[in-house]
């Protein structure tokens, strides 16, 4: 288990994380979501001991990570991190070895993942020559090149096209289907509630909710129902329930603590022809805008 | 299957990519090529020079003959490498125009006529007077009854020196400027530290180095792989330049040369790590290669200041005490030192002495620049100023 306990660094007058805490299971995909300046990219690069924290430790198997156990961690940093005058395939094998791989086992490897990330047509290209996208593959390929024990990739996903999405998606879970656990951080929302088998939420350098999305739309406990058929404000009135949008046709209902879903279904049913009932369950986007809504109710100094 | 790095192995990687990206790169062998170039095409305009100045042919019309024989004893006398070629007037007049002569002597005792073409050789006119003088002085003592060989016997003077004469001074100027140049071309390695820093810090890829190995491995790994990408240009042209220079004939003194390319390659060591600890430091400070060219531009007249002085300097005036100064002087001394030492002026105990104060120096200056290289080198953004690097942690 990766563990992220206490975090806290400050930048001069900026608190850029307070006490960060959450953990990564072997075989697990975190994702790790913020808007920008929240503290996800100090976190990764403070897991990688590119910087270091004020307060707080990250531990791996029950171990603080050291310099050791860091070369076998899998870092992609944010935007790209090669040299732009390298040839891809020298690039590669190059890290490899920074890693403590031998010529022969960079090799294998460099020519294994470039294959997988489909970039084996560009080894002896330089880096700057490559497209953003395929900039991206290598940069991928540059972190799995070691056969790392943990994954830590800041914004992977980043000027993908839709395949390379699917392609470096499918990398990611098979890694973590071999044990490895995988941290990346991400605003294609979206992308992070299909892949993922946990999320973070961080703002303004807290950890304000973690957990999977069904943990997360638990949060506040209480149902939401988009009830489609009767009449625009039938539903006004009742007791126990708060009708929070119309959207189209249907109208969404929000449930009080204990109020009773068959009674409000009777009620509709009494106010028009029901066609559709159901539970609704909020994406990811909603409940990611409710719990950082929720979680900064001052306004932000300036 | 992947085992821990030791620091010793991780530097030679760095090295070693350094030393290939430098090696492989156009820039490289361009730079060989263009500073052979140079440093012929500086030799060829030596060469002709040296060899327009050296001799004159003076035409002597059959009337100003008899003259012959004591211009060649003067100018033999005063060092002047003299030709006489006797010819007519007209044809004489003709060919100092179309300068086959340098100039035309007529006339006889009383009235000798010196024509040159358009100006007056300061070399060869003090030869004729004289030779004119020495003539009338000689018939006047004829007339007198004195015999003109006791009075030569009576007014000998044996010039000497108080230390024995050089006769190699050419050769020693020649190799000590050939190897300031040489200095001067291999620190501009030094720079190259700088520059990848930044590319390093500019494209973020620090990132990833220093998330496996140390600050300091890789600063010492990029040092050492410029350097020695540095060295192997110095021996390239070092070789070449020595080995032209034997192949024509020009250089008589084959031991004095390797001397000096020994002397060349230790000093250029010096400086380098001297230079490239700063440059490193510097680099690390700024994100963006732009930023750079300002903040180096002070260490470029660092390198050029003792190479200017040094060449104007110390052909005239091998014993100039500024430059026996700086010789000493870290940062400076490696441009200084080699050339007084192959002039012969500085002992082997001045270059030891000042390469020792310079190597303090550069334990003093790693120090400071490994202290502001690892406190700025993953701080993108707005420029580290150089005190906030040597405060924080």
């Amino acid at each position: 288990m990766l563990e992220i306990g206490g975090l806290s660094k400050r930048f001069g007058s900026v608190q850029a994380l307070d006490g960060v805490t959450f953990s990564v299971r072997p075989g697990e995909v975190f994702g790790f979501v913020g808007s920008n300046g929240a503290g996800k990219t100090t976190t990764m690069r403070i897991v990688l001991g590119v910087l270091s924290a004020d307060a707080g430790e990250v531990r791996w198997q029950g171990r603080p990570v050291d310099a050791d156990l860091r070369r076998r961690i899998g870092y992609m940093p944010e935007e790209r991190g090669l040299y732009p005058k390298m040839k891809v395939g020298d690039q590669l094998r190059y890290l490899a070895q920074l890693h403590g791989l031998t010529a022969a086992e960079a090799g294998a490897a460099v020519e294994q993942w470039t294959e997988r990330l489909g970039v084996s047509a560009r080894l002896g290209d330089e880096v700057q020559k490559l497209s953003l996208g395929n900039q991206q593959r290598v940069q991928l390929s540059a972190a799995l090149v070691h056969d790392p024990e943990v994954l830590v990739l800041d914004e992977p996903f980043s000027g993908l096209d839709p395949t390379a999405v699917e392609v470096m998606s499918s990398v990611l879970r098979d890694k973590a289907g071999t044990g490895v656990p995988v941290i990346f951080s991400s605003h294609q929302l979206e992308l992070v509630e299909r892949l993922c088998d946990r999320i973070g939420i961080i703002s303004a350098g807290r950890m304000v909710a973690t957990g999977s999305v069904e943990e997360l739309r638990a949060r506040d406990g209480r149902v939401v129902l988009d009830v489609e058929g009767p009449p625009p404000g039938w539903a006004d009135g009742l007791t126990g329930v708060e009708v929070i949008a119309s959207p189209g046709p249907a109208t969404r209902l929000r449930l009080g603590q204990g109020t009773d879903d068959q009674q409000v279904l009777a009620a509709a049913v009494a106010a028009g022809p029901v066609h559709e009932f159901r539970r609704w369950r909020p994406p990811l986007t909603e409940l990611y805008r409710d719990v950082v809504e929720s979680s900064a109710p001052t306004a932000v100094p300036a | 299957m992947s085992t821990p790095l030791t620091g010793r192995q991780a530097i030679m990687l760095v090295a070693r990519r350094e030393f290939v990206t430098q090696v492989r790169s156009r820039s490289f062998v361009i730079g060989i090529v263009f500073t052979l170039v140079i440093l012929a095409a500086t030799a060829g305009v030596i060469v002709f020079v040296s060899s327009q100045t050296e001799g004159r042919t003076l035409g002597v019309t059959p009337d100003a003959a008899a003259l012959g024989p004591v211009l060649e004893q003067v100018a033999d006398q005063q060092g002047v490498a003299l030709a006489l070629d006797e010819v007519d007037s007209g044809t004489g007049r003709a060919q100092v125009g179309a300068d086959e002569l340098d100039a035309l002597l007529s006339g006889g005792t009383g009235g000798y006529q010196l024509l040159y073409r358009d100006a007056v050789d300061s070399t060869l006119t003090p030869v004729v007077v004289a030779a004119a003088q020495q003539q009338a002085l000689a018939t006047a003592l004829a007339d007198a009854g004195v015999d003109p060989a006791s009075l030569t016997a009576q007014a000998q003077v044996t010039p000497s020196t108080v230390e024995p004469v050089d006769p190699e001074r050419g050769q020693q100027l020649a190799v000590a400027l050939a190897g300031t140049f040489l200095l001067f071309m291999g620190l501009q390695y030094a720079a190259g530290v700088a520059s990848g820093v930044v590319e390093e810090k500019q494209s973020r890829v620090v990132e990833l180095l220093l998330a496996t190995i140390k600050p300091w491995h890789l600063l010492t790994g990029k040092v050492l792989g410029i350097g020695a990408a540095g060295l192997l240009t110095m021996v390239i042209l070092g070789a070449v330049a020595a080995g032209a220079a034997a192949a024509l004939g020009l250089l008589t003194l084959p031991t004095a040369a390797v001397g000096m390319l020994v002397m060349v390659l230790v000093w250029y060591l010096i400086g380098f790590f001297l230079f490239a600890a700063v440059y490193a430091a510097l680099g690390s400070t700024v994100s963006r290669q732009e930023e750079l060219q300002s903040l180096i531009a002070p260490m470029v007249f660092i390198v050029i200041i003792p190479f200017i002085l040094t060449l104007n300097l110390l052909p005239n005036d091998p014993r100039n005490p500024i430059l026996a100064v700086l010789s000493f002087v870290p940062f400076l001394s490696q441009t200084v030192m080699p050339a007084r030492y192959a002039l012969g002026v500085a002992p082997l105990w001045e270059v030891a002495l000042s390469a020792l104060i310079a190597v303090v120096a550069i334990f003093l200056v790693v120090r400071v620049a490994a202290r502001i290289y690892r406190n700025s080198i993953l701080r993108t953004g707005a420029r580290v100023s150089l005190l906030e690097a040597l405060r924080s942690r």
